[in-house]
């Protein structure tokens, strides 16, 4: 039986699959179908030469999810919310994104102000009723909900976090009204505390369920009908997968379906080249991703935001993106600074040298213009020098560098960009770059990734052999996952811990839930604990571990050194002044669903280079040209050289050193 | 930084040898502020500081001049500048050492008011002074009158410890002499040591990014680069000055009162433009106050100065370059240029956004198509409970009002005024940390200033008090809305509000609805268990006249209650059934006209 990731991106639809117990791969690419997308994943398992019916997993990533967010393209959903809080979700935090802009307008709110409605009640904070839910109101309201035809409803209370029972009222009462609806209850979404993260976080679910049940029910139908017989499995933010009927119902968790995949691939070569620490990046021809993996996992964030003041409040892989790759336009801004990106040329019309009409110089120009490129791009076709040529000179002109170094120039700039992305990751999160190797994805990775480390003081690259589809090889390199969380405030010395111990019981029985949903039998049950926790007075919380079983006195002081520890590593700095509060617990929940062997590397054959001028740090350089078919595992290069791989190339600057690892990977060594 | 305008340099024609090393080292200059902000935010302990974020950090070049800054508070601005420069005037730098951070907050030295404190610390690579960096904070509380500060009263003494620079840290080491006298003084003394950790944290990692940067690239580098970004700036600035024409431009607008005389209190701007330069005069504003509204030259010119970025270069890199091409006359005898031992606590919130309303105003005469709105004045509240087992809790929040209208779109709503960029307390936060409850955080229907593009909305903001307290606030706007442009009118007013445990509303501020004004300073306000305070924030100024909006967005506006159906009918002449939002066309083009 055969495992399958389907990635589905912008421009292609990637797949990857491996036969279990075997170490049988294959690959397939077509372009992706943009008005209905399942056409493209049936037409790229039918590329590879895949019979539906020998398909035990189906792993797919998607971005229809966050898609539809950003375009604001679902149904017209309502809110219902306490008494006084209409408008949380337009308010947002009353702080603005650019400090002296004077003509900024925040994102629409993601439900309309008319379809947001407020029911007299009240729960205190430590869930006591402080007033009860008018249940006429209510009735009124969910009678005005339906008169408009809505069917996407989503209720968050002020304090629903300690007790949920008016919101599970207001559910059943809407539900009465309206038996066909989505409704859909913060306490449910996530039952932690800041109202803000907890409202926005149950409207994202509101309005995504009618979408993503339509693309989920659509996908499986051509799959079953095609023969498939296996499990549809989503992948989530969180760097797991989930089964398609849970994400249905929880599809606030696949605003980084797309990019997980990515990660995961990271990962899988983290576990299995013995590469401990990974900065994993991604670049296309307008963004840029970064994010970390450390000890064969992703680096976890809580505060996301999809948009300014647009958070969601569920632990998602940390990727950073900025508007920077082999599209993005050169310019000259108001105080004469040659500046890259973030505009981007994209695919049309493309680099100048594309010869579709493009006129600005883009890095893949200036690329193309120091010899990095070769002119007939993986001879899919022949790029236009003279045109690149023109476009840079233009921008040369106006600052006064020469062609070569406006060139060289516009390509520092934009690695620093990527270097910024990188380190919002890795400074943000108090890591340090000298530690990871930087493992390069995408069309336009390899080409600056030796750059973007160099910025960084990443001292080694990874180029992996299947850069062309991994994120749909990392899709099939993923276990399910769950993280359920509860909030419970506790001091650390002092706190009871029976009720701690009660709610991690509780817990872990709701993740074994879901993970029974998605068929994992008990044995391949795995559960970890985590708690977020502050020194008291704080208000950001920092991921703790915390032991197995029972919870007793002995445990404290043990929890407490877990805290500074991850304290010191996020953010630099830990005390034993203040004491330790919890302010929510957690349960990692993972179904071990086996993972892709090491594939065994086919040999190269060992051909001689071939050379070209390559343009470096002011100079040319003769360079070596080695075909990416001819990296033998143990092959050594010496920068300057290019290697040529089907779907991109790797710019290897004079002085690194690099070696091809048993399974295929470039690994260069850049010697600062 | 010198009080009146150096003579117009010769803008920098190029700005580096290399233009690359040059745009990659702008970059570095930004992210080791931001990674300040970064760690202040998640370390701190007040709310003010974590949940707030009313701070702001700073980079500067070895002569000490502004290079980079992540400001939360536009307002810190220039201020930290000046703080920066009264520390080093105090504890020369050829005695200081690495580690060593001098702390101020005194407002005739390079302080604004007593809860700003600043911390400055010299940057050595090896034994090469490279830099400074600086961190500024609005402490919770540095005791006075009354909690935060706001006593109201009518000496400096009343609003808490004034801290001339001292050395607060030695190699890193916190002088604990001081410290004790820090927390001996304040309602709040638990936050200070983790507070002061975060600062030391902002400091030391803008520390290690500037070391990193000279060892990358080398000394020399960097320091010609931090010119050359200055000079950069500089050029941006009077290029954007160029677009305004040359002329005098003059214009005025009131604080409410100082809180002791129920009289108005004026600033007068004069703007004068002569090609890259721009002179801004504030003769003519009223002369100091007794209450606690006055403001030192330090906050004045900072509110002068990022009023102007607004319409100058907003998006140019914040350093000492902006500075140059203004220059700013401020009489001696003027509550605008306050000195000892006038009170202060009131300048970065009523008297700066009195400056930048003023200032905008100015402007709208010379570049009408390009100026906004005012936004709605700001303020702030601090509430002091002390419950059943005599623990106090200080407790505040920055309830905002709306951005004006603007040639593009609509003003923002409910967002900070220009002065800050702080966020809001979230109710369950606020909830979880204090012996109170939120009743309200919504939009408030009508307040914005009507137009073409109308304000943005203020808010209505209500907490219940849930054991005995003492709110205090500043606020202003409460006698006229904020002002808006081309046609476009005056927001509504603020107001604040007691609702007795009856349910009976009292208004304790503005006007009441027998038209009786009262004095919106409130200082140490008694509330009961169980009473609760309400405050109506006002919305922004309209831009272009209201007959000029679109019908169809005004039907969508009254549909979302953003606007009445009166207002429609009365101010934009749009007349609509208020059950089916139909609108009667006939009617409508009877008041529009055609």
């Amino acid at each position: 039986m055969w495992r399958v990731g389907v990635d589905v991106g912008g421009t292609f639809t990637d797949l990857f699959a491996w036969k279990e117990g075997s170490d049988a791969f294959t690959t397939g690419k077509v372009l992706t179908t943009k008005h209905d997308r399942s056409i493209g994943v049936l037409e790229a398992v039918r590329k590879a030469g895949i019979e539906f019916a020998d398909i035990s997993l189906f792993m797919h990533g998607t971005t229809t999810a966050t898609n539809a967010l950003i375009e604001r393209s679902y149904p017209e959903s309502a809110f219902i919310t306490t008494e006084g809080f209409r408008d949380t979700l337009e308010i947002g935090r009353q702080h603005r994104k650019y400090l002296y802009d004077p003509y900024q307008t925040k994102p629409k709110p993601l439900i309309r102000r008319r379809n947001r409605f407020t029911v007299p009640q009240r729960t205190n904070v430590h869930g006591e009723e402080r007033r009860a839910l008018d249940e006429k109101a209510a009735r009124e309201v969910a009678e005005k909900i339906a008169e408009r035809g809505i069917r996407s409803i989503g209720i968050g209370f002020i304090n629903s976090y300690s007790n949920p029972s008016h919101e599970q009222r207001m559910r059943e009462i809407v539900k009465e009204v309206i038996p066909d609806a989505y409704v859909e209850i913060s306490a449910d979404t996530r039952p932690i505390f800041r109202e803000h993260g907890r409202f926005v976080t149950c409207a994202i679910r509101a309005v995504l369920m009618p979408v993503m049940s339509t693309y989920f029910t659509k996908l499986e139908n051509g799959l079953r009908s095609a023969g498939f017989k296996g499990s549809l499995l989503i992948l989530k933010s969180n760097g797991g997968v989930m089964g398609a009927e849970l994400a249905k119902q929880r599809p606030e968790e696949l605003i980084e379906s797309g990019p997980a995949g990515g990660v995961a691939y990271a990962a899988y070569l983290s576990r299995n080249g013995g590469y401990e620490n990974i900065i994993h990046t991604d670049v296309g021809g307008t963004s840029f991703d970064a994010s970390i993996v450390e000890n064969g996992q992703g680096l976890i964030t809580r505060s996301y935001e999809l948009e300014w003041e647009v958070p969601v409040s569920v632990p998602m892989l940390d990727i950073h993106s900025v508007g920077a790759g082999g599209g993005s336009i050169g310019w000259i801004d108001e105080g004469g600074g040659l500046r890259v990106g973030p505009h981007s040329a994209g695919s049309e019309p493309g680099p100048a040298c594309y010869g579709r009409g493009g006129t600005q110089a883009t890095i893949t120009d200036a690329n193309l213009i120091l010899g990095r490129l070769h002119p007939s791009l993986g001879d899919k076709f022949t790029l236009d020098v003279a045109a690149a040529e023109a476009a840079i000179d233009a921008l040369a002109e106006k600052i006064g560098l020469s062609r070569l170094e406006t060139a060289e120039g516009m390509i520092r700039i934009s690695c620093e960009t990527m270097a910024q992305a990188v380190k919002g990751v890795v400074l943000e999160r108090s890591r340090d770059p000298r530690d990871f190797l930087l493992a390069s994805f995408g069309g336009a990775g390899p080409m600056h990734a030796c750059f973007v480390a160099r910025s960084m003081n990443v001292p080694k690259v990874l180029i992996p052999a299947e850069a062309g589809v991994a994120s749909a090889f990392g899709a099939t390199a993923m276990n399910i996952r769950h993280d359920v969380e509860g909030f419970h405030y506790a001091d650390l010395m002092t706190g009871d811990f029976a009720p701690i111990n009660d709610i991690y019981a509780k817990l872990e029985k709701r993740a074994g839930d879901l993970l029974a949903r998605d068929g994992v039998k008990p044995a391949e049950m795995k559960f970890e604990r985590t708690a977020q926790m502050r020194y008291v007075g704080q208000t950001y919380e920092v991921e703790t571990s915390i032991p197995d079983g029972k919870l007793t006195d002995s445990h404290r002081e043990l929890i407490a050194q877990a805290f500074h520890v991850a304290h010191q590593r996020e953010y630099g700095t830990s005390t034993d002044d203040f004491p330790i509060a919890f302010v929510s617990l957690g349960i990692t929940a993972v179904g071990q669903i086996g993972q892709p062997p090491v594939f065994s590397y086919k040999k190269g054959s060992a051909t001689k280079p071939g050379s070209r001028e390559v343009y470096f740090d002011g100079v040319w350089h003769v360079s070596e040209v080695h075909s990416s078919d001819t990296l033998q595992s143990g092959k050594t290069i010496a920068g300057p050289a290019i290697v040529e791989y089907p779907d991109s190339c790797a710019v290897l600057p004079p002085k690194s050193q690099s070696v091809v690892d048993k399974v295929g990977n470039l690994i260069v060594t850049l010697n600062h | 930084m010198s009080k009146s305008a150096k003579p117009a340099q010769t803008a920098v024609e190029k700005i580096a040898a290399d233009p690359i090393t040059f745009e990659v080292l702008r970059n570095v200059f930004v992210n080791a502020c931001e990674r300040m902000t970064t760690i202040m935010q998640r370390t701190s302990f007040s709310p003010i500081l974590a949940d707030i974020l009313d701070f702001s950090n700073a980079i500067y070049d070895p002569k000490l001049r502004l290079l980079a800054q992540a400001a939360n508070c536009p307002v810190h601005l220039a201020a930290m500048q000046y703080s920066a420069e009264a520390a080093i005037r105090k504890y020369p730098i050829d005695k200081m050492k690495p580690g060593d951070i001098i702390a101020l907050n005194d407002p005739y030295q390079g302080g604004t008011h007593i809860p700003d404190i600043t911390f400055t610390m010299p940057i050595f690579n090896n034994d090469d002074l490279i830099g400074f960096a600086v961190s500024r904070g609005h402490w919770m509380d540095l005791g006075g009158g009354a909690a935060g500060g706001m006593g109201f009263g009518t000496h400096i003494a009343g609003e808490g410890l004034r801290l001339p620079p001292i050395k607060l840290y030695e190699n890193y080491k916190i002088n604990e002499d001081y410290l004790a006298i820090i927390m001996n003084n304040t309602r709040t003394p638990f936050f200070v040591r983790g507070d002061l950790q975060a600062h030391l944290g902002a400091l030391k990692s803008a520390e290690e990014e500037l070391q990193r940067a000279v060892q990358r690239y080398g000394k020399e580098t960097v320091l010609d680069t931090m010119d050359a970004l200055i000079a950069y700036t500089e050029r941006i600035i009077r290029n954007a000055i160029k677009t305004i024409p040359n002329g005098v431009y003059e214009a005025e607008d009131f604080a409410d009162t100082d809180g002791i005389s129920p009289d108005p209190v004026k600033v007068k701007v004069k703007l004068t433009i002569t090609d890259t330069a721009i002179d801004v005069d504030l003769a003519g504003s009223s002369p100091p106050v007794k209450g606690a509204i006055n403001s030192p030259y330090t906050n004045t010119a900072s509110a002068v100065l990022y009023s102007l970025q607004f319409f100058l270069a907003p998006n140019a890199p914040s350093n000492y370059g902006m500075f140059v091409p203004i220059s700013i006359n401020i009489p001696d005898n003027c509550w605008l240029n306050a000195k000892w031992p006038s009170p202060t606590i009131g300048c970065t919130t009523v008297t700066s956004s009195k400056i930048t309303s003023a200032i905008w105003q100015a402007l709208a005469k010379a570049i009408p198509e390009r100026v906004t709105g005012s936004t709605g004045s700001d303020c702030n509240w601090f509430i002091s409970t002390t419950n059943k087992n005599g623990a106090t809790n200080v407790f505040s929040d920055l309830p905002s009002g709306g951005w004006g209208g603007t040639p593009y779109s609509d003003g923002m709503s409910v967002t900070m005024d220009p002065l800050g960029n702080c966020m809001n307390m979230l109710a369950e936060t606020a909830e979880l940390l204090f012996p109170i409850e939120y009743e309200a955080y919504e939009l408030r229907q009508d307040s914005a200033g009507d137009g073409r593009n109308r304000g943005g909305l203020g808010a209505i903001f209500k907490v219940r008090f849930l054991c005995d307290g003492e709110l205090s606030q500043e606020t202003s706007r409460t006698r006229e809305g904020s002002p808006g442009v081309n046609g476009g009118t005056r927001s509504g007013v603020q107001r604040q509000t007691r609702i007795e445990v009856s349910g009976e509303p009292v208004v304790i501020g503005g006007i009441d609805p027998q038209g009786s004004w009262h004095n919106p300073l409130l200082s140490a306000e008694p509330f009961t268990e169980e009473e609760q305070f309400m405050f109506e924030s006002t919305g922004g100024g309209g831009w272009g006249h209201p007959r000029l909006r679109p019908v169809s967005s005004v039907v969508e506006d009254v549909i979302d209650e953003y606007i009445s159906v009166r207002k429609a009918r009365e101010v934009y002449g749009v007349v609509i059934d208020p059950v089916t939002f139909a609108v009667d066309d006939e009617a409508t083009r009877g008041l529009r006209g055609a």
